[in-house]
This record gives C-alpha cells, structure tokens and sequence, in this order.
C-alpha cells in the first residue's frame, strides 16, 4: 500500500449529537455517528501502527486488528461501498457484533487507551469508526453480502448444538456454529432475544434497530430461538443434553443485589433491572398505551456508578424526573464508561460522591420519602482493582428522594446451577470453565457473564466465538470416537 | 408466533376459564408453579396460576381485573393467539404425606390451585380437605371446576350464606382444627385473609403453606419487583416461592407492595372500559 506520511492531527473528527434540550424528551439515539466521508477524515488521523506493535489490538480484548479495517478505510477512500465491505472483514474475523460494541464498549479503556496519537492529541477514534462500518454495511446491503461469503458451502450438518440465553454470548456462539455448518437452537427464558441489549441498555444508547438485524441474520443463518423457555425449568439440562451434541449456556449475570438495610421494600424502590426492564423491555414510559407501568416522581436518587447506574438515571430524567446519582466512592472511581458519564451530566444528572446508604425512610403510605447516607473518606490504600479504599466517618446525610434506583451491581442467576447439581459453580454463583469453556459436564460449554460475573459485551462476544470453537472440536472428537 | 386459545368459558360474574396451547409448559409444570403470560405486543407480563397441565394444553381461571384480564376477556376467543406463555416458573409444591391436608381459597389463583394440589395430596395418600370460599352466590364457580372429586371432605362458604356455608374459609379452618383434623395448611388468595390465617394457625402452631402473591414483570428472579421479607431475609417470590411458610412472611409489607400500581393500573382500566363503551362492546 503507498501512501503519503498522514500529517499529525491532533483532534478528532467530531460526530454529531442530537442537543441535550432534544433529547432529554425522548429515547432517541444520542450520538449519530460519522458519514463516510468524515469517516474517513478520521481514519486519516491513524499513523497506521504496523499489527505486530499496534498498542490498540494490544487493548482490546478480542484483538481487533484494527489498523488493519481503518487501513481499508483509507485505501478504499474512493469506493465507500469496497472501503466498507473490506474493513467489516477485517473487523469479523474478531468480532461479529461491531455496530453493538462500537457504540457500548468502553474504549477509553481498552483499544483507545494506549493508541500512540492520545500522547500527542486525541486518541483515534476507534469506537465510532467501527460503528460506523457497522452501520454502513447494515444500511447498504454489505452485511448480507458479506455473510453470503463467510458461509460454510455444503448443506451437511455437522451437528446439534443448544445455546441457552440470547445475550451477546449466546448470539455470537450461535452465529460462529451456524456459519460452521451447526443446526443451533437458542433457548431464551423471556419474550424476546438479546439479552441485557434489549432489557438493559436503553434505546437511547443501542437503538433497538441494531439488534434487531443481528437476531434477523442469525434466523437466515437457520437458527431457531425457542423463546419463554427456562432451562432448569421448561426443559432440563440434561433433557438438553439427550437432544443436543453439545450445550452452550449464556445466561448471564441477571440477579440484582439489593441493600440489606431498613426499608429496602419501600414502594417507588426499584433495582436497576426492574426499572430498565419496565422502561426498555415493556415500554413503560409509553403507559398507557403499552401496558407496563413504571412510577417515577419528582427527585430520583440512583445508587450505584456503572452503566446501568448511566442508563438508569438517564431513563429517569426522560421519564420527567431530576436524578442525583449518589456513589460511596470518588469521581474517579466510577466505572461507566466516559461518554456516558459526560452525556449524564450534559443532560443534568447530578452526582454526589462518597455517600453510603444506611437507611431508606418512608412515608405513612409506604412510599419512600429520603434516603440517609453515611458520608465516607478514601484512604490513601488501594484495593485489589487499584480503587482507593474508603471508610465511614460516622457523620450522615439525609437527601429526599420520591424515587429511588439501586444500581449497585449484578449476579448469576441460579436457576440452571441449582437444577443440574452436577455442574460447578464458583461461591460468586459464576459457573467453572476450563480453558476451552468447557464447564464441568463434558459437553456444557458457557462463557459472558454466567463465568465471568458482571463484565462487557465484549468480552461476552469473545467468549461465545471461542466456545463455538471449542464445540465444533468437541463434536468432531466425538463423531471421530464413535 | 403465539399460544392458540383452545378453550374459554365464563365461571361466574368476576372470573372465567381459559385454556391454551402451551407444550412446552405443559410437559414440566408441577403444581405450585405458574406461568407468566403476555397478551399481545404492547402487553404487560402477568403472573398466572396453573388450573391443570395436560395433553400440551394449560387451564387458568382469571379474574376480570384490569386491562390485561379484560384484554383476555373481551378480544381474546378460542382460536385466537395470545403472545407469551413462559413457564412453569417457581418452585412445585412438596408433595408427601403429611397426613390431613386443607387446601384453602378465597380468590381466582387459589381456586385454580386446589385442584391440582389436592389431587396430588390424595395420591400421596393424604387425608384432603377443600375449601373454596367467595363473596355471593354471583361469584360462586360451577362445581365441576372446585376440587370436590379430589377431596374427602369439601366445602363451599360464601360471605352472605348464599351458597353453602355462612363465612369465610377462616371460620372453616378454625373449626377443623378445633375438631384437632388439621395437620397442615395450604392456602392462597386474598393476602388479608393470608395474613390472618397464619395469626390463626400460628396461635395453634400448625404448619401453614400460603402462596403470596406479589407484582412481577420477569418472573425468573432478575428484576427484584416481587421481594417480600422473609424470616428477616429478601426473598423473590417467582424464584424462592411462590410457596412460604405462612409464619415467617411480613404480612404488612407485602399487602403494601401489592398495591404499588394502583394509581396507574386503575386509570389503564378506566382508559381501556371507556374504549370498550365507544365501541359497543358494553
Ligand atoms: C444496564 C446495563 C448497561 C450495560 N452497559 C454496558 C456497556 O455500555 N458496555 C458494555 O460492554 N457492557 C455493558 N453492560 C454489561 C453487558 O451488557 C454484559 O456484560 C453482557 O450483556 C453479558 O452478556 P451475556 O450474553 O453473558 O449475558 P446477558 O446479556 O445477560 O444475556 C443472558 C440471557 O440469558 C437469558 N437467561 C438467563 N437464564 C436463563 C435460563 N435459565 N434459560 C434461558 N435463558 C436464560 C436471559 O434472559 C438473557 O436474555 C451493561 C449491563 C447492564 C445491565
Ligand atoms: C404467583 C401469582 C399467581 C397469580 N395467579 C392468578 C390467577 O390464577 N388468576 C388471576 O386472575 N390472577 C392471578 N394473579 C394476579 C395476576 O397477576 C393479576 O390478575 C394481573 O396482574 C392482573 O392484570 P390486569 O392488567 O388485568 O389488572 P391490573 O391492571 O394489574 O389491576 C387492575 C385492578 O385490579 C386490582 N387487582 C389487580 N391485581 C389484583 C389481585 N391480584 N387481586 C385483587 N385485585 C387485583 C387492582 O385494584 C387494580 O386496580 C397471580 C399473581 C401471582 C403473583
Ligand atoms: S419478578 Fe422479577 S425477580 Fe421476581
């Protein structure tokens, strides 16, 4: 490839935002995202680390070559529809779901971190670059084109494989099976697939568009999903096992902790979940048209400063509320990832730092009324994540709350681990793996958050392509033994 | 896409009978668990007791309640699909023998639940009482659908005396076990009366298994919308129950949680009978 010496510059190319007066009134997506030809701009800012070195493959946690598709970019620069198919390529073979993790993984940390243009200027923007392939070839027919091609040719099937659970490890696992020639069934036990991208993550932040494609490609792909089905309940583990040659479980880490302190049954108390779930899932803030209702009132405190803390108070201010997040620790220890922190205070959010609640207060009614914190300090000790440790100091205070969300973290579900007592799980309920996902009945396979407690999307993804791996081996040593 | 009604029919001026296709549910679901349902696609996700499982089929009784049991009720006829069915969701009932066992009810869920846990009872060799309590005879169901042909002794009550006898399944329970005829308790409906019934058994220290009823969405333990307090502890009652020791919930909060919508559902209800009217319908 020739090409000039790109010129250093050292700002981004910016991506439209729809204005905060806009969008606080309504769960429209706020980023929109570059166009080709910014895209491209963009991508000219990269110096094109060969792979060997590049620090951003280094970053992420699949190893997206990512010099590679921006390379494509700038090489195709005069044919969007080439630059595009060639650079979603390049992003497949690591990741088949870009146009999620492009808008939900927390770059500033991962693949952005370490890129060499950050100590002189601004990071490339890796994130809304992979976005906008993805975008781009979902728009203009390239994905199908695309996947026409990645198809395993022949129509033998190799085998049967049941994936239980339709967040992104369940959906990339499914894909990667059925691409390799697999009949794969998903076993989801709500009403529609996705996982937390479609119960959790808000409209606003992963347009449901988007997810809705991956579900319609993994159907064309012959995949069935059996929606409403447990496992543990509706059908066993070990029924699986009778039917399937193989079984990947993606169930995620969907049990919400909740505060064990006075009044934690107060109405207008919601977790995370329920009150994400109600908004995104059942539509509640379109009640009573849709069915679901959801009461918020006036002042809403979120405990908590996750993304699902972000997505919480964020649905909260766009149901008509002011929300305060309060957390125990400091403004550098939340663990959100930056754009959403920023869009929450742009939007008005407000925070409150180093604040552990002791007591929920209600009213005569049994609504909640206020919210007592203890006020904390950090210390200069860090613990095992590098965080600051903090302690009590014994003085508190007291905020009003009409609402309150509690966002203070997630674990696995235990209906499947406490049905199939043979397979074992971690004392954090995460299920044990070995090095090829394989959990303790030979066959299992898991991966996303049932093994790895509350991570990424991601990490997730990953965790579903190298258990699609590690099945099709498993099925072909077995077929090979019998 | 969807679960075909097979079957619907009207049990008394508040509730009524509906069967649908759901296999999937049907092949594993023991009594005690039940199943959440949806209507259609801007549906709610309502928790259902289980009338009976069989041939790939289930039956629900269902009270007139609001807009997604007058949705089932005005639009939904045999033949017609209903969007979701998941389930069985909960923990089945312990089925052994305990002796004399009294299976109480004074609303839709526990109606529908008598059947099909006394006739487990029964073939685990228990001695089965059932009591069917209602308001008037206006509400009183037609008997092939109590648990008489399960039960060794049987009994209707009915606030006024209309139908059977005079009172509440309260004033049943308490004779029987006067009558020293009672070694556990089974029971479900109103939570007042639940509340109740576990002061009455509790002064007489006989074992009370009530299901309690709270508001839920997902019903697979994800969301926390159905926590009571349990013997000082958070349970989820889709995940942990819907069956508890009567004795160690905290009756007070959990008839305060049930109430938690009230505002909106009542003014669903209101929105949805004024559309009926501007229709026709009534
Ligand atoms: C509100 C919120 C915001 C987030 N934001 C981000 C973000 O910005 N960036 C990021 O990288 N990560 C984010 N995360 C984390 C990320 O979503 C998860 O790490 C990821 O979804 C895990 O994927 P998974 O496939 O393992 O499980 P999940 O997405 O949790 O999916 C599990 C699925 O399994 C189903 N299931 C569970 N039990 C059973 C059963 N017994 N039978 C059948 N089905 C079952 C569930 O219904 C669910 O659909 C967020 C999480 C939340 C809650
Ligand atoms: C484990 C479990 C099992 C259940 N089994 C059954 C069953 O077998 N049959 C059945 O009909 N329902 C059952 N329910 C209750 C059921 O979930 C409600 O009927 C349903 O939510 C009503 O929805 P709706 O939209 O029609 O009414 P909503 O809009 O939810 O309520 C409308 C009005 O009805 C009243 N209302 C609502 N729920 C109840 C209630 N449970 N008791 C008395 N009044 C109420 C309220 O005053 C409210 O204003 C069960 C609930 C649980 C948790
Ligand atoms: S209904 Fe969501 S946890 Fe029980």
């Amino acid at each position: 490839m020739t090409r000039k010496k790109p010129k250093i510059i050292k700002e981004r190319v910016p991506t439209p935002e729809v204005p905060v007066e806009e969008r606080v009134k309504s769960f429209v997506e706020v980023n929109l995202g570059y166009d080709f030809a910014s895209a491209v701009k963009e991508a000219e800012r990269c110096i094109q680390c060969p792979p060997e070195y590049a620090s951003c493959i280094k970053g992420c946690p699949v190893h997206i070559n990512i010099p590679g598709f921006i390379g494509k970019l700038i090489e195709h620069r005069d044919d969007p529809k080439k630059a595009v198919k060639e650079a979603l390529k390049v992003i497949w073979s690591d990741n088949t779901l870009p146009g999620v993790t492009g808008r939900v993984c927390p770059q500033e940390e991962q693949c952005e971190a370490p890129c060499v243009m950050g100590k002189v200027g601004d990071p490339i923007n890796i994130g809304k670059l992979e976005r906008f392939v993805a975008d781009y070839a979902r728009t203009h027919g390239i994905e199908e084109e695309l996947l026409r091609e990645f198809v395993s040719n022949g129509n033998d099937i190799k085998g049967k494989v049941a994936v239980v659970g339709s967040g992104p490890a369940g959906l990339t696992c499914a894909g990667e099976l059925a691409k390799m020639g697999y009949k794969v069934t998903i076993f989801e036990a709500l009403h529609k697939p996705g996982g937390v991208l479609v119960y959790g993550i808000p409209e606003f932040r992963l347009p449901k568009e988007i997810l809705n494609k991956e579900i319609a490609k993994l159907r064309e792909l012959g995949v069935e999903i059996k929606l409403d089905h447990i496992v543990g309940k509706t059908i066993t583990l070990e029924e699986l096992l009778e039917e399937y040659d193989a079984v990947f479980i993606g169930t995620g880490a969907g049990t919400p902790k909740l505060l064990n302190i006075p009044g934690i049954l107060l109405d207008r108390i919601y977790s995370a979940n329920e009150f994400l779930t109600r908004v995104n899932l059942m539509k509640a803030y379109e009640f009573p048209e849709y069915d679901t209702p959801i009461t918020v009132g006036k002042k809403t405190i979120v405990i908590g400063a996750g993304n699902t803390a972000m997505d919480a108070a964020r649905s909260a201010l766009r149901l008509g509320s002011e929300v305060t997040i309060a957390y125990r620790r400091g403004r550098e220890d939340m663990t959100a990832r930056i754009e959403e922190i920023q869009h929450a205070e742009e939007e008005g959010v407000k925070f409150e730092f180093f604040l552990s609640p002791v007591e929920f207060i209600g009213d005569e009614n049994g609504k909640i009324k206020a919210v007592k914190f203890e006020k904390m300090k950090p210390l200069e000790e860090r613990d095992a994540k590098g965080k600051r440790k903090i302690v009590g100091t014994g003085e508190y205070v007291t905020l009003e709350a009409d609402t309150v969300i509690i966002a203070i973290g997630l674990e696995p579900n235990k209906i499947i681990s406490e049905e199939a007592s043979s397979l074992k799980t971690n004392p954090d309920g995460t299920l044990v793996v070995d090095k090829n996902l394989m959990t303790s009945i030979p066959g299992v396979f898991a991966g996303g958050d049932a093994i790895r407690g509350e991570a990424t999307v991601i990490l997730a993804m990953g965790d579903g392509k190298k258990a699609a791996k590690s099945i099709d081996e498993y099925i072909r040593k077995k077929h090979l033994s019998a | 896409m969807g679960y075909k009604i097979t079957k619907k029919e009207n049990l008394s001026a508040i509730d009524f009978f509906m069967e649908v296709e759901a296999p999937h549910v049907a092949k594993s679901w023991k009594p005690g668990q039940f199943v959440v349902l949806i209507v259609d696609e801007k549906g709610e996700r309502v928790p259902m007791s289980v009338y009976y499982a069989e041939d790939g089929k289930i039956g629900m009784f269902i009270r007139r309640h609001g807009v997604t049991t007058f949705k089932l009720w005005y639009e939904k006829n045999v033949g017609d699909k209903i969007l979701s069915v998941a389930g069985p969701l909960g923990k089945p009932i312990e089925v052994k023998h305990y002796g004399n066992v009294v299976f109480a009810a004074d609303a839709v869920c526990a109606q529908a639940e008598c059947y099909a846990t006394l006739k487990a009872m029964k073939e685990a060799g228990n001695y089965t009482i059932a009591i069917h309590s209602f308001e008037n005879r206006d509400n009183v169901y037609p008997e092939r659908f109590l648990a008489k042909s399960v039960a060794d002794e049987f009994y209707i009550t009915t606030e006024d005396g209309s139908v059977g006898r005079k009172g509440h399944y309260l004033d049943v329970v308490k004779e029987l076990i006067e009558q020293d005829k009672v070694d556990i308790v089974f029971a479900g409906g109103k939570l007042g009366s639940l509340k109740k019934l576990a002061e009455l058994t509790g002064s007489y220290g006989i074992p009370t298994i009530v299901t309690v009823r709270q508001i839920m969405v997902d019903g697979t333990g994800m969301c926390g919308s159905c926590r009571i307090l349990y013997d000082g502890e958070v349970k989820f009652v889709c995940r942990d129950g819907p069956m508890f020791d009567a004795h160690k919930v905290d009756w007070d909060d959990v008839i305060k949680r049930d109430a938690r919508f009230v505002e909106q559902q009542n003014l669903a209800r209101e929105r949805y009978i004024a559309k009926l009217r501007e229709k026709g319908v009534i």
